[in-house]
């Protein structure tokens, strides 16, 4: 008995028993198989965009690997947070590969023929070479690789360790020598102990995987045929996501082009964010704890750094309706390449014009922006892998 | 270093400064041929984007040319250049490049002379910082 045939007899026990279960369960399969037929192509029901459906898909149960390379573990989190439908995942799908959760093995999967599982999930940026070694043998033994989340769609939070001049070495002389919690310790060696990638024991070599100076995202290392943006994906774009391969399965209906973005708008979050925009001028830029928020108004209006402008749609604005600004995670819309850069436009405009603006020197304008603290690290604090200049550069004459 | 030859991406907007460039060019004044024109309707019409593009596909230096403050055809367009040059320096530094790489200065339709004197300025500037470090990294 699978681990999903496990949770799912839990379910059903309790269904046979209790009443309101029961009704549920004989509604749902009729009005979800209807849904789904009248549904066009990647067209989704954004009330009920995965509909239960019970039994295998007609062409027997498909094999699904999720893998996690370097990234929080959030991603793998949020695929539970599709609430009961997680159940028919284990109805339509055998899990091959999930750390997380289950126990595949690398050699499991190396043993496969090529092609063999249907689909791979695959979260988390290319750090390492085990994060690239995976990326590559799931995209060998797959049909359909999609990169699931901020991280493996533009680098997310781990890229922006680009941004650190010396690389690996600089990372790891920080994190084993120089920070405060391991100073102490290091400094009672005789030896510092950085980890190396190969050791010799007594029980043989130990090796871990090698560490990148470049943080990459994953469709820089390997072809990717869908991409899932968010840190994490919403629980409306996993649904979209499983939809789509749902109605597929089932149903018969064609599959989103290569290279789309699932879960994303083609328009800005501003599009879809409930606050008023008054176009107001902005002198001093605050954090959303320092003022007391209005619950109506744009937040870029009341000085606080939303980065909605920048950002595809599709979550939802969660963050903004909760008044925190966005920072981002859905990526740039299509037509922009560099997020960052469309930010520093939104920024710059809401600084207003001064009276003194037509005399003044640019130190003064540099002044007014230096208002803005760390723009490389808040404007890409997603995208770094992305973004036009991929890493920090070292210029010996600027004497950086 | 002394054989560098810099390449420099300048970007001019079409009312002020690619007049200005013109009246140079027609006062037939010298000046470093290090420099490609890119006329652009306004100095505001630089996207942060045009500048980082610029860097990343190898240009040693970018230089905005716009109308003098008070001067713009669209009234307020270079004082929104001016705020995105200074936000773009800003990242530029923290990337690790020396801010000096990108200048932002007003050239109007009648200042060939002051095109010269920024143009050449600017090429000695760049010769002094060597090459873009974005070619060694590469």
């Amino acid at each position: 008995m699978g681990f999903f045939d496990k949770i799912k007899s839990v379910f059903k026990k309790h269904g046979d028993d209790c009443g309101c279960c029961k009704g549920k369960q004989e509604k749902k399969p009729k009005a979800a198989i209807t849904a789904v037929k009248t549904a066009p192509a990647a067209w989704v029901n954004p009330l009920d965009p995965f509909p239960l459906q019970p039994g295998p898909p007609p062409g027997g149960k498909i094999k699904l690997a999720v893998y996690w390379a370097a990234g929080c573990g959030g991603c793998d989190v949020s695929l539970l947070d599709m609430d009961e439908r997680i159940l028919t995942i284990g109805d339509m799908a055998d899990i091959v590969l999930w750390p997380i959760a289950t126990d595949g093995k690398e050699h499991d999967i190396a043993e496969m023929k090529d092609g063999e599982i249907t689909i791979s999930l695959i979260n988390g940026a290319v750090r390492n070479t085990e994060n690239e070694h995976m990326a590559k043998l799931l995209r060998q033994k797959s049909q359909i690789v999609v990169s699931y989340g901020a991280c493996a769609c533009s680098g997310g939070s781990p890229a922006l360790a680009n941004l650190v001049p010396g690389g690996k070495d600089e990372i790891l002389d920080y994190v084993y020598r120089q920070c405060t919690s391991m100073k102490d310790f290091q400094d009672k060696q005789k030896k510092p102990i950085i980890p190396q990638t190969s050791v010799k024991t007594a029980d043989g070599v130990i090796t871990i995987p090698e560490m990148y100076d470049v943080v990459k995202s994953l469709d820089q290392v390997i072809d990717v045929d869908y991409s899932v943006p968010g840190c994490p994906p919403t629980k409306g774009t996993i649904s979209e996501l499983i939809a789509a391969f749902a109605a597929y399965l089932y149903n018969g209906v064609a599959l989103p082009p290569k290279g789309t973005m699932i879960g994303a708008s083609a328009k800005s979050l501003c599009e879809e964010c409930p606050r008023k925009k008054e176009m107001r001028r902005i002198t001093k830029i605050v954090e959303p704890h320092e003022i007391d928020v209005d619950p109506e108004l744009c937040l870029m209006d009341q000085g606080i750094l939303c980065q909605g402008p920048a950002t595809a749609g599709g979550c939802g604005s969660r963050c903004t309706r909760a008044a925190q600004p966005c920072r981002g995670c859905y990526g740039p819309t299509k037509l922009v390449d560099d997020m960052g850069a469309s930010m520093f436009t939104a920024v710059a405009s809401l600084f207003p014009v001064m009276d003194f603006d037509p005399i003044c020197g640019e130190d003064r304008i540099m002044d007014i922006m230096a208002s803005v603290k760390d723009p490389l690290g808040y404007f890409y604090a997603f995208s770094m892998s992305k973004s036009l200049i991929k890493r920090s550069v070292v210029d010996k004459k600027g004497g950086q | 270093m002394a054989d560098f030859e810099p390449k420099i991406i300048a970007f001019c907007c079409n009312w002020c400064s690619y007049a200005g460039a013109d009246g140079a060019g027609v006062a037939r004044l010298q000046m470093p041929t290090n420099f490609r024109i890119i006329r652009t309707m306004c100095s505001a019409r630089v996207d942060p984007e045009h500048v980082l593009r610029s860097l990343a596909k190898g240009a040693d230096g970018v230089i905005v040319l716009g109308c003098h403050p008070a001067d713009c055809h669209y009234i307020g367009g270079n004082y929104r250049a001016r705020r995105r040059i200074a936000l773009l320096k800003m990242v530029l530094d923290q990337y690790g490049f020396d801010p000096k790489r990108l200048k932002l200065e007003w050239v109007s339709a009648s200042e060939g002379e002051k095109f010269q004197i920024t143009i050449t300025s600017f090429v000695n500037d760049i010769k002094a910082l060597g090459p873009t470090p974005l070619k060694e990294v590469e």
